[in-house]
C-alpha cells in the first residue's frame, strides 16, 4: 500500500497533471494508514469511488422513502374520501 | 391562481427508462474504462464521473428553481409556485450528495492519516455556504402562511439566493488555493487537465445526473400537485 507522496513528488513525476497535485494551504501527512483507511486505501483507492456511488445511492433512496410516504398519505387521505370501490370482488 | 395539470404519459415513461438504462452504462463505464494513472489520486480519479455532476445536477435544480420563480412573479400561477419549491428541494439533494461524496473523497485521497473530514477547502466552505442560502429558502417558505404572499416573497428571495451560486461555487474558489481544479485559469472544457478516454464517461455522466434529476423533480411536482388537488377538494 503506498503512502500519500509530498508535493514536489507528484507534480514532478512524469505524465503529471493538473489533478495530480495537493492543496498547497495543508500539508501533506505522512501518518500510517488506520481503521478505515486500510480498506479504503485497498485496490488504488478504487474504494473510495465504491463510497461515493453507495452515498448517492442512499441519497436517492432516502427521497424515494420520503415519496413513498408522502404517497401513502394520499392515498389514505383518497380512501377516505371516496366511497368503496367494488372491483376488489371481481380482480 | 389556477393549476394546469402537466401530462406524464408514454413518452413520459420511454424517457425515464432511458435514464434508468443511461446512469447504468454510466456506472459501468466508470469503473471498467481504464484510466491514466496519476499519483496521490490513483483510482479515486474515477470520482470524476460522480461527485461533479452532483454540482451540475444542484445548479441544474437552482436554474429551474429560479425560472419558475421569476414566472410566478410574472403570473401567480399554482404550478409555478410548486415547480419552484419541488426543483430547489432536489438541488438540496445533489447539493448535500456532492457536499458529502466530496468529504469522503478528500478523507481517503488527500488526507489520509489526518482523520480530517473538513478541511476548509474554500470551495467546500462555500458550497457549505450556498446550502444554507438554500436551505434558508425553505425556511423563509414554511414561515409564511398566505399562499400567495409565500410565493411572492420565496420567489423573490430565491431569485437572490440562485445570483449568489456562481459566485459562491465557481468565482471566489478559483480566486484562492484549492484542492479544486481552476485556480489556474478556466477548467471548463480544457484541452489539457482531463483525458481524453474520462470525457468520454464524464459528459455522460453529467448529462445522466441532470436527467436524474429531472426525473425526481418531476415525480415531486405530481406528488405535489396531486396533494394540492386533494387539499382542493375538501
Amino acid at each position: 500500500m503506498q503512502l500519500p507522496i509530498t508535493p514536489t513528488d507528484s507534480t514532478d513525476a512524469p505524465g503529471a497533471a493538473v489533478y495530480d497535485s495537493v492543496w498547497v494551504g495543508t500539508e501533506i501527512p505522512d501518518a500510517p494508514p488506520v481503521g478505515l483507511e486500510t480498506v479504503m486505501l485497498q485496490q488504488d483507492k478504487l474504494y473510495v469511488v465504491l463510497a461515493v456511488v453507495l452515498i448517492i445511492w442512499f441519497g436517492v433512496v432516502f427521497f424515494l422513502f420520503r415519496t413513498d410516504r408522502r404517497l401513502a398519505q394520499l392515498e389514505k387521505t383518497i380512501d377516505a374520501r371516496l366511497p368503496e370501490r367494488d372491483d376488489e370482488v371481481t380482480a | 391562481m389556477s393549476t394546469a395539470r402537466p401530462v406524464y404519459g408514454q413518452a413520459y415513461r420511454v424517457i425515464t427508462a432511458v435514464i434508468a438504462l443511461w446512469m447504468t452504462a454510466v456506472i459501468l463505464a466508470g469503473f471498467l474504462l481504464a484510466i491514466p494513472r496519476l499519483h496521490i489520486v490513483e483510482e479515486s480519479a474515477r470520482n470524476l464521473y460522480f461527485h461533479v455532476p452532483m454540482w451540475f445536477a444542484m445548479m441544474s435544480g437552482m436554474l429551474v428553481s429560479a425560472f419558475y420563480s421569476a414566472r410566478f412573479l410574472a403570473k401567480a400561477r399554482v404550478i409555478y409556485d410548486v415547480r419552484a419549491e419541488q426543483a430547489a428541494l432536489v438541488a438540496v439533494l445533489f447539493g448535500v450528495l456532492g457536499l458529502i461524496t466530496g468529504m469522503v473523497w478528500a478523507r481517503f485521497t488527500w488526507y489520509v492519516g489526518t482523520g480530517k473530514w473538513w478541511n476548509f477547502d474554500p470551495k467546500q466552505s462555500m458550497a457549505a455556504v450556498e446550502l444554507l442560502i438554500l436551505g434558508a429558502y425553505f425556511v423563509l417558505r414554511s414561515s409564511i402562511d398566505e399562499p400567495r404572499r409565500r410565493g411572492r416573497i420565496a420567489a423573490v428571495y430565491n431569485l437572490f439566493a440562485v445570483v449568489t451560486a456562481p459566485f459562491l461555487l465557481y468565482v471566489l474558489p478559483r480566486q484562492m488555493q484549492s484542492l479544486h481544479p481552476g485556480g489556474e485559469g478556466s477548467p471548463a472544457f480544457s484541452q489539457t487537465d482531463l483525458a481524453p478516454i474520462m470525457r468520454v464517461v464524464f459528459y455522460p455522466a453529467v448529462i445522466g445526473f441532470i436527467a436524474l434529476f429531472w426525473w425526481i423533480y418531476t415525480q415531486r411536482v405530481r406528488l405535489r400537485l396531486a396533494e394540492r388537488r386533494l387539499e382542493e377538494t375538501v
